[in-house]
């Protein structure tokens, strides 16, 4: 049994004729020490999925209108309030990418870890259990650092910090929502070994959403690529940076400038991810997609597993795409 | 002669503390900063945040004061103009900002955004001509010209970040410093406005000093590039020379530490200890010692001067 499951996920903002639907029919799983990677461009809904997992999106203004999501194998969107909690404070943890918006500027970060230890694991709150999570997440001198205000520390080290907040719970699953996006590229190294790091001593999975294909191919085991609310190729991460099968993930691999590559022109996606208020219908990439025929605003493509453990949501994915797609403005 | 040099450029910030307000000490934000851009030529600063990028990037187009050091453009130094006459100078150079929301007035229409810039040098005469030119420019940076009449909010963040590349490129300048321009727009977005900024230096032989962090769309832009840490110039060479060939161990670790792509590809990598130091009180010797992996004793007490060490290459480390 996976330790997630999520299954044909729906989640809508708001009611009736206007309501938007933010996720549709995510479905994915997540194996106990597994690190997926959730890609994607801003809006696609990789938050909004990962924070239902222990249910956090606020509702309203949010409803579940279909699907479940299984920890350990019982469905979260089905849960009571005091199981809810049990999960919250046992089985998953969160990081987010601003750990000043986390932290409560007017207490000091071993306050901060302790009021968490006291939640999840009363029988350890104490300062040796608080020194032990900051050294586990690689701050020197615990013991000073423990009386420090988070504005006294570092960007990097207020998210070690938040990743010590994390761990007190001793959780199964870490979801790192774009943990390293705020940080300078030396410091998010630093991050990424320390995740690399906890999560072979610790054996948790991660779920790590990013929208930086390089830490993808630094850290995951597999990858889903979300569009428009929807995953679109979900694979192991090796053979989706090798040979990406979906328009998408190709048209996103082409438009980074790879480092030593040089000069070569980028090949730009043309037009915008569209918006809740105005998908486009049938494929919901095909209006900037460079495969797209008549049909594919027609058809709502289903995920395909086109291969054993490669999932593609393109009945085109055989046909070769033109060399070049252009940028149309 | 180089259409932008800058010699030995230095803002410092006067830092306050305490009931008195006294200055007690200088953030160096830019400290003794020389380079040069050819005409139609790209250079690339890179470097950590805080590092000095977005000051020198202001200091060059004197939008703010510097503390010393020359500024020349065509030769012509800056840093004596006052007045008419700096306003004047000022036209031929512009800048694009990373905030695109940040930095267009929310409550004109692009056309007055851009019809602005045409109104402030006086570069076209009558309502007709204005219009024409607000058209044409907008077609060039890939917009609709009937698109004027509306407000930046009804566009998205790539087409605000076009707004703001026509109001610049409204005054024909001869050099734009593009101070992160595509940092907070989304991958796919990026590579259209990259490509935009290089069709537009192709099409008008304008010149960019690009200031990002991103080291990849750096090197995928300029020439030459030039690697700042807490306010100076500790690397410069021309691209392939700083991403294949980097010899100061700080840019090293940068190039080292870009997480990339390719899962075959087993890089060694240098993760540095600790943070940036505060430019306030920067360490001794060379600023980068205390997290160098290589440091020396004589790095804590001699400061490195850039030197050319290999042609076309510098670097301030004794040990390059
Ligand atoms: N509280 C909310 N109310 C209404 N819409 C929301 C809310 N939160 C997110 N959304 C919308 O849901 C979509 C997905 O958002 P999100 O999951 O945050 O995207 P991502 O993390 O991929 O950038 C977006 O269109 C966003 O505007
Ligand atoms: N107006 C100012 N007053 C005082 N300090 C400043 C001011 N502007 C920038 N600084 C300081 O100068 C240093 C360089 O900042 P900046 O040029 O913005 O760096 P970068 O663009 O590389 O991130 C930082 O330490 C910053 O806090
Ligand atoms: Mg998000
Ligand atoms: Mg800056």
């Amino acid at each position: 049994m996976s330790l997630l499951e999520i299954r044909n996920l729906q989640l809508e903002f708001g009611i009736g004729p206007t309501a938007l639907r933010a996720v549709n029919g995510v479905s994915l799983t997540l194996a106990a020490g597994e690190t997926l990677c959730l890609v994607g461009e801003s809006g696609c809904g990789k938050s909004v999925t990962a924070l239902s997992i222990a249910r956090l999106v606020p509702s309203p203004p949010a409803r579940y209108v279909g699907g479940e999501i299984l920890l350990n194998g019982k469905d979260v969107l089905r849960m009571n309030k005091a199981d809810l909690r049990g999960i919250r404070g046992g089985v998953v943890s969160y990081v987010f990418q601003e750990p000043s918006a986390s932290l409560n500027p007017v207490f000091r970060v071993g306050h901060q870890i302790r009021e968490a230890l006291k939640l999840h694991r009363p029988d350890r709150a104490r300062a040796e259990e608080v020194v032990r999570l900051l050294k586990l997440v690689g701050i020197p001198a615990p013991e000073l650092r423990m009386r420090d205000y988070p504005h006294q520390l570092s960007g990097g080290m207020q998210q070690r910090v938040m990743i010590a907040m994390a761990l007190a719970s001793e959780p199964k699953l870490l979801v790192a929502d774009e943990p390293t996006t705020a940080l300078d590229v030396t410091i998010q190294a630093q991050i990424l070994d320390l995740l690399r790091d906890l999560r072979t001593r610790l054996r948790m999975s991660i779920l790590l959403i990013t929208h930086n294909l390089g830490i993808v191919g630094d850290l995951a085991d597999r990858v889903a690529v979300m569009y428009a609310g929807q995953i679109v190729e979900l694979s192991p991460a090796t053979d989706l940076l090798q040979r990406p099968l979906h328009p998408y993930t190709l048209a996103l691999m082409n438009s980074v400038p790879k480092l030593g590559a040089g000069a070569q022109r980028l090949t730009a996606i043309p037009g915008n991810v569209p918006s809740l208020e105005a998908m486009p219908p049938g494929c919901r990439f095909h209006p900037r997609c460079a495969r797209a025929r008549p049909e594919c605003a027609r058809e709502v493509p289903g995920l395909i597993e086109v291969e054993p453990g490669r999932w593609v949501r393109c009945p085109f994915w055989t046909q070769p795409l033109p060399a070049r797609q252009e940028a149309l403005g | 002669m180089s259409l932008l040099e800058v010699k030995n450029l230095k803002v410092h910030f006067p830092v306050k503390q305490g009931v008195f307000s006294r200055v007690h000490a200088h953030v160096k934000a830019v400290d003794e900063v020389t380079l040069s851009v050819g005409v139609a030529e790209t250079v690339g600063l890179v470097g950590e945040s805080g590092c000095g990028k977005t000051t020198l990037g202001r200091a060059i187009i004197r939008l703010v004061e510097p503390t010393a050091g020359r500024v020349l453009f065509e030769g012509e130094d800056l840093t004596q103009l006052r007045g008419s006459a700096l306003r004047s100078r000022r036209r031929k150079f512009q800048m694009v900002f990373q905030d695109p929301y940040g930095s267009l007035n929310p409550r004109m229409t692009v056309g007055q955004i851009i019809a602005e810039a045409l109104d402030i040098h006086r570069l076209v005469d009558g309502a007709p001509a204005r219009q024409q030119r607000v058209a044409e420019l907008l077609r060039a940076v890939g917009l609709d010209p009937g698109h004027a009449q509306r407000y930046p909010h009804e566009f998205s963040g790539g087409q605000r970040q076009r707004i703001g590349i026509a109001r610049a490129l409204a005054v024909e300048p001869r050099l734009i410093v593009c101070d992160e321009p595509v940092s907070a727009l989304d991958v796919s977005v990026q590579a259209q406005i990259i490509n935009l900024l290089q069709d537009l230096q192709e099409q008008r032989g304008i010149a960019y000093l690009f200031i990002a962090h991103d080291l990849a769309v750096v090197e995928h832009i300029s020439r030459r590039v030039l690697v700042m840490y807490l306010g100076k110039l500790v690397e410069t060479a021309d691209a392939r020379g700083i991403i294949h060939a980097p010899k100061h161990p700080y840019t090293q670790a940068l190039i080292s530490a870009v997480p990339v792509v390719d899962p075959a590809s087993k890089r060694r990598r240098i993760v540095l200890p600790g943070d940036v130091p505060s430019p306030i009180d920067p360490p001794s010797g060379c600023p980068f010692h205390p997290r160098c992996p290589v440091a020396e004793a004589r790095c804590r007490v001699e400061v490195p001067l850039l030197r050319e060490v290999s042609p076309g290459h510098w670097a301030a480390c004794h040990l390059a």
